[in-house]
């Protein structure tokens, strides 16, 4: 078996940062005014800028596709590599553009890469871990020599009025509730890659994977995050079950909530998770040097922060690095878009450890993975 | 074992029993927004045959250890005492939703309780049985961070006012003490006991299987 290193980063954030008073520029208001809810979650999430695929006018400009090919055309030129070199492409993504074919293909089209194989990885955040694995574990086996993976979102598209106003609740309240209004504060577009090699880089840094560690927890909680389906007494009900697609979209399957509460009692899986790696031996807390975690919230941070504490495992924060608050929450997207400012920032040195924490709400998914800068 | 690496244990041991709970089909139906009032009635005479014998296992508990654990002695003496009558919540909640007395007093115990009670026995009578720590760790883990949103969950599927959900908020709102008494008793000294460390986890575990165990059983007498 070969060893996998990760030789580069890239990137693709589409227009100009948007602060918090212009975000309805780009994704609207719903109803009469801006959500009441608006000033909650953005204390909560503490994110300050984002970007949006869209223009002012509503018009979009890109293709998940097509950020996502931009992504990883950024992540070639900073490797050693050229795009001819690619051997295989793993995508993720929570939702991309057509319900076939898979987002690998559509990536695969817009890149000028000849003869390569795919993989397309769809969860929410969480798949941007499960398409590394496929990737890092190919590398492994000695099937490909030169690798890329990418995470790709355009959430906003989801979130304009009119997604919304065909609604039952809408059409009642003139107003979302708070599962809708959160994620619409919460999540912003954007795209990440990186590139995964059999050997490292030659005069610069590379991140050896040590390992990967994932666990679903979906028998043990319902669905928290969804999207294309609705959920009736527990029981998730697709739209393609709906009597008509206009019927589907009067009981809300196109409009993406998230249960909040959901998300709290799973907080402490996660940090099970966490504490049996330690116990396994797989995590000394002491010897990580950076932690890099996608949480989708600061106020969901602290809420770890109190547990780990307790149980006498919490790494230091000064070690724990983060863009959520000025790059957005992307989804399968942020752990690239977290790392590659990591990569390129000049704080890793050589024998540093880099954990990194991909959870998803989903329906309980958690993930780790462990770096090593070489 | 530190009293770091226990704590860490029994959390890996609490976060696997919280979440595997949510796999119990009565669980599922409250979660669910599917509980029905006879639901609720049968987790009550359910219930009550468990907690009625609480504080006698921590009585007996106490009764096993040596003077040279004074100190803890009291601890499990204090804690018996607050929890002795704690059942009769129970009962007047079930009465609350229609219930009689007779009715809730009289029920057996599910097989599942017979098992859980067996054993807590069984351990309560060993000397020193201070290994029982795992357990109040989970039942008070239970208290502290389930019963109050049980509880509230209950209280409005069925539209009940406080009263007829009492135990559980009560619960929920009193057992941050009980936890700190825990970490107290943690870290006054019996963890130089041989192995007391790891037994105390295991008895978490099989505490924690247990009273998954009984909720399961509900209504298998």
């Amino acid at each position: 078996m070969s060893d996998a290193f990760i030789t580069a980063f890239g990137e693709y954030l589409p227009g100009e940062p948007v602060d918090n008073d212009h975000i309805e520029d780009f994704i609207g208001i719903i109803g009469d005014q801006i959500s009441k809810y608006k000033k909650m979650v953005l204390r909560q999430n503490k994110i300050v800028s984002r970007h949006y695929a869209c223009n002012k006018d509503g018009q979009f400009e890109f293709t998940v596709a097509q950020i996502a090919a931009k992504a990883i055309e950024d992540a070639i030129d900073n490797s050693q590599a050229d795009i001819s070199d690619l051997e295989f492409l793993a995508t993720s993504c929570s939702i991309h553009d057509s319900i076939i074919p898979g987002l690998a293909s559509l990536v695969h089209g817009q890149l000028g890469a000849d003869r390569i194989d795919i993989s397309s990885h769809q969860s929410v955040c969480g798949s941007s871990i499960m398409a590394m694995r496929s990737a890092v574990n190919a590398i492994r086996l000695e099937e490909f020599k030169l690798a890329c993976v990418s995470g790709s979102e355009i959430a906003s598209r989801h979130f304009r009025p009119t997604f919304y106003e065909g609604t039952q609740h809408f059409k009642q309240e003139n107003a979302l509730p708070l599962e809708q209004e959160f994620l619409r504060y919460t999540l912003s577009d954007g795209a990440g890659a990186a590139i995964i090699e059999s050997r490292p880089n030659v005069n610069a840094i590379s991140l050896k994977v040590k390992w990967i560690k994932a666990r679903s927890f979906a028998n043990r909680f319902s669905t928290c995050m969804i999207g294309g389906a609705i959920k009736e007494e527990g029981r998730v009900i697709s739209w393609g079950n709906q009597e008509s697609l206009q019927a589907a979209i009067e009981k809300g399957c196109f409009a993406l909530s998230q249960d909040l509460k959901l998300v709290y009692e799973m907080i402490p899986v996660w940090v099970g998770h966490y504490l049996s790696l330690v116990e396994d031996g797989l995590i000394d807390p002491e010897k990580i040097d950076h932690v890099v975690s996608h949480y989708s919230s600061e106020s969901l941070k602290a809420e770890v922060v109190k547990l780990l504490t307790k149980a006498g495992v919490m790494i230091d924060e000064e070690k724990w690095f983060s863009n959520l608050t000025y790059k957005g929450n992307t989804g399968s997207a942020s752990i690239f878009i977290l790392l590659n400012e990591l990569f390129y920032s000049g704080k890793l040195k050589v024998g540093d450890s880099v954990l990194c924490h991909v959870p998803e709400s989903g329906q309980a998914y958690n993930s780790f993975m462990l770096l090593e800068v070489v | 074992m530190s009293s770091e690496s226990v704590m860490r244990n029994l959390l890996i041991v609490w976060t696997d029993f919280e979440s595997r709970l949510n796999t119990v089909p009565i669980m599922k139906k409250l979660n669910n927004g599917r509980f029905s009032i006879e639901d609720y009635k049968e987790l009550l005479v359910n219930h009550r045959q468990q907690v009625v014998e609480g504080s006698r296992w921590i009585a007996r508990a106490a009764s096993s250890i040596t003077s040279d654990y004074l100190e803890q002695r009291s601890t499990f003496l204090k804690h018996s005492v607050t929890e002795h009558r704690d059942y009769e919540m129970l009962e007047n909640q079930f009465c609350a939703i229609g219930g009689t007395l007779e009715e809730i007093r009289n029920a057996p115990k599910n097989i599942g309780t017979e098992i859980f009670h067996s054993y807590m026995y069984e351990q309560s009578s060993q000397q020193n049985p201070f290994h029982l720590l795992g357990s109040m760790f989970i039942i008070e883990g239970l208290g502290q961070r389930k019963a109050k949103r049980w509880g509230l969950a209950i209280k409005d599927q069925l539209d009940l006012d406080d009263k007829a959900v009492e135990f559980y908020i009560y619960h929920g709102d009193n057992d941050p003490e009980h936890m700190e008494e825990f970490e107290h008793s943690l870290n006054s000294g019996i963890l130089e006991i041989e192995s007391m460390g790891e037994k105390i986890v295991k008895t978490a575990k099989i505490t924690a299987l247990l009273y998954e165990l009984q909720l399961r059983e509900i209504g298998n007498y």
